[in-house]
């Protein structure tokens, strides 16, 4: 797996699966960004803005600490 | 990851530039060292650079939608920008302070426009190049 350029981790790419398997371009769609960028932020690439992460977290209807988690120690960098 | 419509973009903005802009400084250096010293013999060709320019940029523009669907702008593009201008900046800075000092110590108008459109080319290149690192390295 890539390095993550940042300490935001998310759980996405398992909520999408628990969803039905909802791909990368719908969950993009619903939030209003490319699917480039829903990739960049699932592979710890990009950290959203605070906007956009609620935005994401509500279209599976979770708290946002439940998508989004901040590790103090970079893992990757 | 496929690329989307704006790194697509930057890509034919960089093409366009090194080939067409490349060219025109490739032509003005010989011109420069020819001994042709009046600014305006090199408007013909400036000129049809920024012409030969559109026509690529626009074409190039048109294949990039072709490939793929285009998308509009989001906050990863709007920050990828930004921080590539922000990390470009100073070669036009040090092109704009090296093209005074020219001014001061007399040089022909010829060298220091030229030095002044050298110096916002290669910011522009850089800019784009660090664009592109950061579409594929994140940000």
């Amino acid at each position: 797996m890539a390095k993550s350029k940042t300490r935001v981790r998310n759980r996405i790419r398992t909520l999408r699966f628990e969803s039905g398997e909802m791909t990368q371009q719908h969950l993009a769609a619903q939030v209003g960004v490319s699917r480039q960028t829903l990739n960049a932020i699932e592979g710890g690439k990009y950290a959203p803005s605070l906007e956009v992460a609620f935005q994401i977290a509500r279209v599976f209807d979770r708290p946002l600490e439940e998508v989004f988690q901040y590790d103090p120690v970079a893992s990757g960098s | 990851m496929g690329s989307s419509f704006e790194e697509k973009s930057v890509w034919v903005q960089l093409s366009s530039m090194v080939l067409v802009l490349g060219g025109y400084f490739v032509v003005a250096g010989s011109m420069m060292a020819g001994g042709v010293n009046t600014l305006i013999a090199y408007v013909p060709l400036f000129v049809t650079a920024v012409v030969l320019m559109v026509i690529v940029l626009i074409a190039g523009h048109i294949l990039a939608a072709i490939t793929g669907r285009p998308e509009p702008r989001d906050e990863r593009d709007r920050l990828i920008e930004w921080r590539a201008e922000s990390n470009s900046s100073w070669v036009l800075a040090i092109g704009v302070l090296a093209g005074i000092s020219c001014m001061v110590l007399g040089y022909e108008s010829v060298w220091v426009a030229h030095l002044l459109f050298g110096s916002l080319f290669l910011s522009s290149v850089l800019g784009f190049v660090l664009q592109l690192v950061y579409y594929r390295r994140g940000v």
